[in-house]
């Protein structure tokens, strides 16, 4: 087999995976604090998708100039989402070591989401109307390099560099991590739990807005666009480990190299059979991911 | 006969040494109490005899059998019980169904589990409020739902966490009572407890743990006495509690 | 007529005149709207064994629909086996199945269960989707699996077909009374108490000698299994499959979302939520799919998020609070007589 193929799939694989990663990178984080695993993120990237395709379309803004208005729109829509509906389950099942309702609202958001989408955009399949990025690719010998996933790889690293020095640095994001921690601690540090958590889940929905807007410049728009997502980010975040960025960043990597790379050596439909049976596979061998921590797990 | 020996016993987390090459036993039929300061290992040292962790190095011994590492539900089935500091009733379930859950160890019949759920409570004097929620109960009470229901695995050896903490003067004396009519009826226990005058009244032996070493073992009475318990513990608590 | 007397008269009688029914409605298309509703208050039913009594959160059991109905489809079609002995083999299959995933994930906390669920029904889905052949099996990709009816209309208890529309709905409402039943011993029984504890509290449970993880593995098991058994009826009556209809997220949001409004771990709660919710979705589907695609499924997630938030343990309790007040009046009057 020709060696330039096969550099070619894992280049596109690294790049693609990272961007899968980015996905996965916003559920990750609002587990890692809250806990709970959000099923609505699909839903949460889908409307990342639109609000990035509108904005795009409304203002011919360059997609990753309107960040600055995907990025505060959809932050404040999570917040506005954990302190609506999820907090008050947290507050009545203060008790519970994993309320299971939060689970179920969360899937219930899901549904009245993508279903929402399709009874106001309809079920077409939209391409970014004026798109600068589309179609374009770097050459370098006989290698090709799609530009839009090079720059979303980009904004991958950027974004979990930017959330790690936030967590690392900043007072805000100490809170996070204390609350992460140990519930109690963030009250200790003079932020309340319940702002911690709306928080969290603000910035993995802003998170998923950036995947969104990163998306759609080679992704088409539709109502149900989520779910694949959705479901290899579960699988990505239990290779990586529950609540690690890096581990969901390696996660996305090596499922996006199995996808491009494997088709050189079984029919492309198998990949994501090999996909979900290494997921299998790791919560056979070791449940906790490759960067999670053990306990409790 | 010894019914629990355990044998230097290390329990490690990580860097952390929360129980330190900890032995003790319990002759059948005694009342060993287990004390030391906050965080001396105490709740530890119950878990791994109560199967919840798997202790580091050691060996723990029940019933002439050893058992280090064997799981709670496993441990139920030889004879050895425990209660929980937090305590944890099934909360949508009524007094009896959480005591029945309990008695469910010794027989895969309802009635008989229903039966012999019946006279643990008849046994605690809770058989009227068979019908509450657990939610409805005075801590004391739930406290009691917790001895109950570890009563109705029919255990050779009961481990009581701290079963009295939170508990009026006249309340702790109940239990006091409850625990001294279990040991008439031949029953060994073993009991963490922070209040002293129960403690005291009730242990035919005390071990005492500080920073997860055995420091002192013996009488209430010598204990009590023992220089070094006294400066690690007693010295602060003895008077007050 | 005491408390106990009326509940259990009132049971009777909603069997009976269940059973009675096709003697009033003759009409074909009603009796399909009420023999698909007891399809899903079936597997309700059968979901609410491991999602209602164990605590647990399964996102994907239209796999085990899928793998009934195609098991048996496929023993039909390629070497003549019952369908009858095929709804067995389906229901073992899937009990294999719901072994595998159930094994390595309930140990763990909640959301690896419903992850893997989730996972799987999209896992085995792309596969079907993908492979005509499965070893010598023919599952025939996205086009699915024809079940040719019977030259002439014939009528053939072994073929698992009949001319009419009554013999499915006694079948299944046949299957759904017995399902209910066992529940209702399973409640009872050690088995339904282990569940319920190990549920709420595992470590307390496993301090009173319940091996969590694995009482919850064997009502998975047994879930799966029943669960396989309405995927061979639901080939047999619409005697067409495809992947899409029944290895879907759709089916298994909406069993999980049903059993959920209606009641986690009551045994009328699958029964209830299917009777309040079916009707609601199912009009909504026929007279807005065209129209307002999707309307169904955003009332099912409103409902549900609303029932989460204010009664978070489902319709049925309010309903059965309503229903006892009633039968503690007859109590109270039949007290009344005695003196």
């Amino acid at each position: 087999m020709d060696l330039v193929f096969i550099a070619q799939d894992c280049i596109n694989g690294v790049l693609m995976g990272l961007i899968y990663g980015l996905v996965a990178l916003g559920l990750t984080l609002i587990f890692g604090v809250l806990k709970v695993i959000n099923f609505a993120h699909g839903s949460f990237l889908m409307v990342g998708m639109y609000v990035a395709y509108w904005a795009v379309t409304l203002s011919g803004l360059h997609p990753y100039l309107a960040l600055v208005i995907i990025v505060p729109a959809m932050f404040l829509f999570g917040y506005w989402i954990q302190n609506l509906l999820i907090r008050p389950i947290f507050i009545a099942e203060k008790n519970v070591r994993e309320p299971i309702t939060v689970i179920i609202v969360t899937t219930g958001l899901w549904y009245v989401l993508d279903n929402l989408a399709l009874l106001v955009f309809g079920p077409d399949y939209r391409a970014l109307a004026p798109n600068p990025l589309k179609g374009q690719m770097l050459e370098f010998g006989e290698i090709f390099i799609s530009v839009p996933k090079l720059y979303g790889a980009i904004a991958t690293l950027a974004t979990a560099g930017g959330l790690y020095l936030f967590l690392q640095r900043t007072r805000l994001g100490r809170a996070v991590r204390a609350t992460s921690l140990d519930r109690e601690a963030a009250s200790l540090m003079g932020i309340g739990q319940w702002k911690i958590f709306n928080i969290a889940f603000g910035i993995g929905t802003a998170v998923a807005g950036i995947s969104g807007a990163v998306l759609t410049p080679f992704y088409n728009v539709y109502p149900t666009v989520g779910i694949p997502f959705d479901i290899k980010s579960f699988v990505i975040v239990v290779l990586g480990g529950l609540g690690s960025i890096w581990g969901a960043l390696v996660g996305g990597v090596i499922v996006g190299l199995i996808e491009s790379v494997g088709p050189n050596f079984m029919a492309s439909t198998w990949t994501e059979g090999i996909v979900y049976a290494l997921f299998l596979l790791v919560l056979f061998v070791k449940p906790s991911g490759l960067f999670g921590q053990k306990q409790d797990w | 006969m010894n019914l629990l020996e355990v044998q230097d016993v290390t329990m490690r987390f990580g860097g952390l040494i929360a129980v330190n090459d900890l032995s003790l036993n319990i002759g059948k039929g005694q009342i060993l109490g287990l004390i030391g300061p906050n965080g001396a290992g105490k709740s530890t040292a119950f878990n791994c005899v109560a199967g919840l962790y798997n202790p580091t190095a050691g060996k723990i011994i029940f019933d002439g059998e050893d058992v280090t590492g064997q799981k709670p539900w496993d441990l139920c089935k030889k004879g050895l019980a425990r209660t929980f500091q937090i305590v944890k009733p099934f909360a949508s379930m009524t007094v009896l169904d959480n005591v029945t859950v309990g008695a469910f160890a010794i027989t895969d019949r309802r009635d008989l589990a229903r039966k012999k759920a019946m006279e643990v409570l008849e046994l605690l004097d809770m058989a009227d409020k068979r019908n509450a929620l657990p939610g409805a109960l005075t801590i004391a009470d739930r406290k009691r739902l917790e001895i109950a229901r570890a009563l109705a695995t029919d255990p050779k050896l009961l481990l009581l966490d701290e079963v009295m903490a939170g508990l009026r003067p006249t309340e702790v004396d109940d239990v006091i009572e409850i625990i001294r009519k279990l040991r008439d009826r031949g029953m060994t226990i073993f009991v963490i407890e922070h209040i002293m005058r129960a403690i005291m009244a009730l242990s035919d032996e005390i071990v005492v743990i500080h920073f997860g070493k055995k420091i002192c073992r013996g009488k209430p009475e010598q204990v009590a006495q023992d220089e070094n318990v006294i400066k690690a513990y007693l010295g602060e608590n003895y008077g007050t509690a | 007529m005491t408390q106990q007397n009326f509940k259990r008269n009132c049971l009777i009688a909603a069997t009976l005149a269940a059973f009675a029914l096709p003697l009033v409605v003759r009409s074909a298309t009603y009796l399909h709207i009420l023999i698909i509703l007891y399809l899903y208050a079936y597997m309700t039913t059968t979901w609410n064994l491991v999602g209602g009594f164990a605590g647990v959160l399964p996102l994907g059991h239209a796999v085990f629909v899928g793998i009934g109905a195609y098991t048996s489809t496929v023993l039909w079609l390629q070497y003549g086996v019952t369908p009858w002995i095929g709804m067995l083999a389906g229901g073992v299959l899937a009990g294999a199945v719901g072994f595998l995933i159930g094994k390595p994930t309930l140990k763990m906390r909640g959301a690896y269960f419903a992850l893997s669920t989730m996972a799987f029904v999209e896992g085995i889905r792309v596969m079907v989707e993908n492979i005509d052949m499965l070893g010598p099996f023919n599952l025939n990709g996205p086009r699915g699996l024809n079940i040719p009816p019977l030259a002439h209309g014939e009528v053939n208890f072994w073929a698992f077909q009949f001319a009419t529309k009554e013999p499915y709905y006694y079948i299944i409402l046949t299957m759904l009374v017995g399902v209910l039943f066992l529940t209702w011993a399973i409640s009872r029984s050690k088995m339904g108490f282990y569940l319920k504890g190990g549920g709420e509290e595992p470590d307390a449970a496993q301090a009173l000698g319940v091996n969590v993880a694995r009482y919850k593995v064997m009502a998975m098991v047994l879930s799966s299994f029943l669960t396989a058994m309405a995927g061979t009826f639901l080939a047999q009556l619409t005697l067409f499959i495809y992947p899409k209809s029944v290895l879907t997220l759709d089916l298994s949001f909406e069993l999980a979302f049903i059993a959920l409004i209606g009641g986690r771990g009551s045994i009328a709660g699958p029964i209830i939520g299917a009777l309040l919710l079916r009707p609601v979705t199912e009009f909504s589907r026929i007279y807005f799919s065209s129209t307002l695609p999707g309307l169904h499924l955003i009332i099912l997630g409103v409902v549900l998020i609303v029932v989460m938030l204010f009664q978070p343990r489902g319709l049925t309790e309010p309903l059965t609070n309503f229903f006892n007040s009633i039968a503690r009046r007859f109590d109270a009057s039949a007290r009344e007589e005695r003196k």
